[in-house]
C-alpha cells in the first residue's frame, strides 16, 4: 500500500499514512466540504492494508483541534476496522492528541476511547502552544 | 432616503445583537468565508476560547445543515456536498451576553414529521442521555438521506447551553419553512 500524503489545508488535516512503517497520523483542523470524499480512500487504503495479514504494529496519531461531526463519523469509520484488527490479533494503537484545557477535544477522545477494547487508545496531552 | 431606510434596517439588527447575518444563496465556501470573519470577530472580543468553539462548531453544523437540506438549491449536481448551494439564512448574535446561532430553509412538507420528531426527541435528552444517543449514532450507518454522519443535530444540542428552539411554518408550495436556534 503506497503511502498517502496529502498537505493540510485551512478545512482539512494533514494526513501522513505511511503504511511500510505502520504510522499514520491526521493533524489539523478537519471540516471538508465533503467528508465522505476526503476521508474515503483514506479508509480504503487502510482497509487493503490492515487485509494484507502482515500484522505489522500500527500507530496511528490523532491531533485535530477541530472537527465537524462529518469528520466525527468518518473517524469512527476509520477506528473500527483498526479495532478489528486488534482483536485478531494485531498491535494497534491510537495516540490522541489534545491541548491542555481543550475539554471539547479531550472529551471527544475520551468518547472514542470506550468504545476500544482490544486496541490500545493513549490520551496525550500538550501544551498550550 | 436609501441610506436612512437601510440605516434603520441595519440599526435594529445591530440592536438584536446580530454579529453576522446571512440571507441567500449559502455554498460551502461561503461557509467558510462567514466562518473565518466570525473567528476573527469572537477573538477580537476576546470570547472565551471554548465559547468561541462552540460558536464555531454549532454554526459549521447549521450552514451545512442549509447547504445538505435546503429545499431551495441553486444547483442539483448529482453527486454528495461539494457544489450544493442552497437558499437559506444564518444568523450569529447575542441576546442578554449569550452567543445564538440561528438557521432557517425550506423543506418538502413530506419531511417535517421526521425532522421534528427527531428535534423532540434530542430536546427531551440531558446531556448524559445525548452524549449516549451521540455515541450510539456514531457507530450506525448514517440514516436513509443524510449526506454526513445523522449526528450534526445531536452535536449541536451538546454544544448548547440551553435546549435548541425550533419551528416550522407552512408555506404554499408543499414546503415549510424551518428555523433552529441554538444558545451557547
Amino acid at each position: 500500500m503506497d503511502r498517502i500524503q496529502l498537505a493540510a489545508t485551512d478545512r482539512s488535516p494533514q494526513v501522513d499514512f505511511d503504511f511500510a512503517s505502520g504510522h499514520l497520523s491526521l493533524r489539523g483542523e478537519s471540516y471538508p466540504e465533503d467528508a465522505a470524499a476526503f476521508f474515503g480512500p483514506l479508509l480504503q487504503a487502510l482497509r487493503a492494508h490492515l487485509a494484507d495479514q502482515s500484522g505489522a504494529p500500527i500507530v496511528f496519531e490523532v491531533g485535530l483541534a477541530y472537527f465537524n461531526s462529518s469528520s466525527a463519523k468518518a473517524l469512527m469509520n476509520l477506528f473500527m476496522p483498526l479495532e478489528d484488527a486488534a482483536e485478531e490479533g494485531r498491535s494497534v494503537t491510537v495516540r490522541w492528541h489534545f491541548v491542555d484545557g481543550d475539554e471539547t477535544i479531550e472529551e471527544a477522545g475520551e468518547d472514542f476511547a470506550a468504545d476500544f477494547s482490544h486496541a490500545r487508545f493513549e490520551m496525550v496531552r500538550e501544551p498550550v502552544a | 432616503m436609501l441610506a436612512r431606510d437601510f440605516m434603520n434596517f441595519f440599526d435594529a439588527s445591530r440592536r438584536q445583537g446580530v454579529i453576522l447575518s446571512f440571507g441567500g444563496d449559502i455554498s460551502e465556501n461561503v461557509l467558510f468565508s462567514l466562518g473565518e470573519v466570525l473567528k476573527l470577530r469572537m477573538s477580537q472580543g476576546e470570547t472565551d476560547a471554548s465559547v468561541a468553539k462552540r460558536v464555531f462548531a454549532i454554526f459549521v453544523e447549521q450552514a451545512q445543515n442549509v447547504i445538505r437540506y435546503s429545499a431551495d438549491k441553486v444547483a442539483k449536481p448529482s453527486g454528495p456536498a461539494p457544489g450544493l448551494i442552497s437558499n437559506g439564512v444564518i444568523v450569529v448574535g447575542m441576546e442578554a451576553s449569550r452567543f445564538y446561532v440561528l438557521c432557517g430553509n425550506e423543506m418538502p412538507d413530506a419531511d417535517v414529521p421526521s425532522l421534528r420528531a427527531r428535534l423532540d426527541h434530542i430536546a427531551s435528552l440531558n446531556s448524559d442521555a445525548l452524549k449516549a444517543y451521540y455515541r450510539e449514532k456514531l457507530r450506525q450507518p448514517p440514516d436513509e438521506g443524510s449526506l454526513g454522519g445523522s449526528i450534526g443535530l445531536i452535536e449541536i444540542a451538546r454544544r448548547s447551553s440551553a435546549p435548541v428552539e425550533y419551528g416550522f411554518q407552512a408555506l404554499d408550495n408543499q414546503r415549510s419553512f424551518f428555523c433552529l436556534k441554538a444558545y451557547i
